[in-house]
């Protein structure tokens, strides 16, 4: 665009001076100069008046930076400032995070070989030979033993009669009441063991308790809760242990309900059979 | 070059004739000659380049000032989370006692898959195979085993009706009880199946998903915590159907005296 309007100007000015030389007349030369004068007013531009408005700009953007920008960045510190402070001083204050630690530290110390130690007292109370050997299998925590239990709960409780000796009926209720009380003296064995074993889990998430950040004692008390269930899941295999043994002693007191209802049949018919011979 | 001097010659001698057109034609030329118009511009520059200037240190005190106080108040918090509340390390030695809980807790499983069997007799044997079988689908064949080892009910004419519905319904107790034995025991084994799932899960759990497992974890407890209650509860039934047995035989045995009593008395009176 440029060139065009520079050639455009070169020509009016070579027209002008080739009308002002050849002029006749100095009223053609003056009416020549006014309407030079007029088409230069109206064909220039107008003067730039940008000066001004630059200036507004700056002053514009400083305000916004001033006032929007650093108040936003004031607000935006304070907020994480008090964040910051709740962090710090009401989440997770590190006072009360070490004196927690110490709790747990100080009930460490109070209570674990307090309770070890009660826990480990001997309860042993028999007096003969059979019992004690007994006993000591009972109550020795180990499961590779069943052998030696057996052999013992024979000794104390004696062995099922052989057939010449006792009914089948007897000797199959004797030895199904011997098999429940074994099996549960052995289940026993290995609750005892089980027991250990979770007493010892207990002491290592308290001991990692002790040490623990807020962080990783989601860890903790998940495991924790896992081994609650783990430990509900033995107190359950006790108890259908126990519902065994206590049905099995109702269904001997029956089983002996029926047979006496036979037996006092058959000597009821045996009466009879008498008196009719009489 | 003469030429030129006698051009330039010509030319004077026409403006000295023709002084106002020489006037006219030297204004128009002095005003459409090329001016700088830099000099508009240069004045804006320098205030452009003052503005500039002026908000860049704005920017600097202001926005970069706030932004460094903020980025402190950030660190601040980072640091305070990795070394106070998230430690890595304390996380990493959490994980490494859930795997040592782990441990322990299958050293427990294999204790209790430890077979207890102790029948000697073949009906014995098998009766009590279904009883520690920890398998539901044996429940179906316990009743006969139950009959041969503790016998079935007796015939009608063998028992007086109310002897024979205590016989029946203490069979009925002790038996419901062995199948929640059976039951019970088979739901333990899923719970710590269970349990160990989770117990791997943690350990590759994050601080936030923690909890997540903590809550499932939680859910199983209460769900362990009713069967054990369920189970209780059958304890409970066969004691008191022991007791109610031990309370009918009382009075039996005051109907029993009674009929006796009666039966004396008859045979004195015929004599």
């Amino acid at each position: 665009m440029a060139p065009l309007t520079n050639a455009l100007f070169g020509f009016l000015f070579v027209l002008f001076c080739y009308l002002i030389v050849t002029a006749r007349t100095r009223r053609r030369v003056l009416v020549l100069t006014l309407t030079g004068l007029l088409v230069v007013t109206l064909v220039s531009p107008p003067p730039i008046q940008a000066q001004g408005g630059v200036l507004v700009a700056i002053q514009s953007v400083m305000n916004t930076i001033n006032r929007v920008l650093g108040q936003a960045l004031k607000a935006i510190n304070s907020v994480r400032t008090a964040v910051s402070n709740i962090y710090q001083k009401v989440v997770w204050p590190v006072a009360l995070i070490n004196q927690a630690r110490g709790m747990v530290t100080g009930m460490i110390g109070q209570y674990r070989s307090l309770m070890q130690n009660i826990f480990r007292l001997n309860l042993r109370s028999a007096t003969l030979p059979n019992p004690v050997g007994l006993e000591n299998f009972m109550r020795n925590h180990q499961t590779n033993d069943f052998a030696s239990l057996t052999t013992m709960f024979g000794s104390t409780y004696g062995s099922v009669p052989n057939v010449t000796m006792s009914g089948a009926l007897d000797r199959t209720m004797m030895d199904m009441d011997d098999a429940l009380a074994m099996g549960n003296l052995k289940t026993l064995k290995m609750s005892d063991a089980a027991g250990d074993l979770t007493l010892q889990a207990a002491d290592g998430i308290e001991t990692a308790a002790s040490q623990a950040a807020p962080g990783s004692a989601p860890f903790l008390t998940a495991t924790a809760i896992v081994a609650s269930i783990q430990s509900q899941a033995l107190t359950q295999k006790m108890l259908a242990a126990e519902l065994r043994q206590e049905a099995a002693r109702l269904a001997h007191d029956n089983s002996l309900r029926k047979r006496g209802s036979a037996m006092t049949g058959d000597v009821s018919t045996q009466i009879l059979n008498l008196l009719k011979r009489n | 070059m003469r030429m030129v001097i006698e051009s330039v010659k010509r030319g004077l001698s026409w403006a000295w004739g023709h002084k106002v057109r020489s006037v006219v034609l030297l204004v128009v030329l002095f005003l459409t000659l090329p001016k700088q118009v830099r000099s508009q511009l240069d004045a804006c520059c320098q205030v452009v380049a003052t503005g500039l200037t002026s908000i860049g240190s704005t920017l600097n005190t202001v926005v970069g000032g706030g932004l460094n106080d903020i980025l402190k108040v950030e660190q601040a918090i980072s640091n305070f989370e990795q070394k106070i509340v998230w430690p890595e390390k304390l996380i990493n030695e959490a994980r490494a006692l859930v795997a040592n809980v782990e441990g322990l807790f299958k050293q427990i499983e294999g204790i209790m898959r430890t077979p207890v069997n102790s029948a000697t007799l073949p009906a014995t044997q098998q009766f009590e195979q279904i009883l520690l079988s920890r398998d539901p689908n044996q429940i179906l064949q316990m009743s006969g085993q139950y009959s041969a080892v503790y016998g079935a009910l007796p015939a009608a004419a063998g028992l007086s009706p109310q002897m024979r519905d205590m016989t029946d319904m203490t069979d009925a107790a002790a038996q419901a009880a062995m199948k929640r034995a059976i039951q019970i025991d088979a739901l333990a084994d899923l719970e710590l199946q269970a349990a160990d799932q989770l117990h791997q899960n943690i350990q590759t759990a994050a601080p936030g998903s923690a909890p997540i497992i903590e809550a499932e974890a939680d859910a199983w407890l209460v769900r362990a915590n009713a069967y054990t209650q369920s189970a209780t509860a059958d304890l409970m039934r066969v004691r008191a159907i022991d007791l109610a047995n031990a309370s009918a035989n009382v009075k039996n045995g005051a109907s029993n005296a009674a009929a006796i009593q009666q039966q004396i008395y008859n045979l004195l009176k015929r004599q």
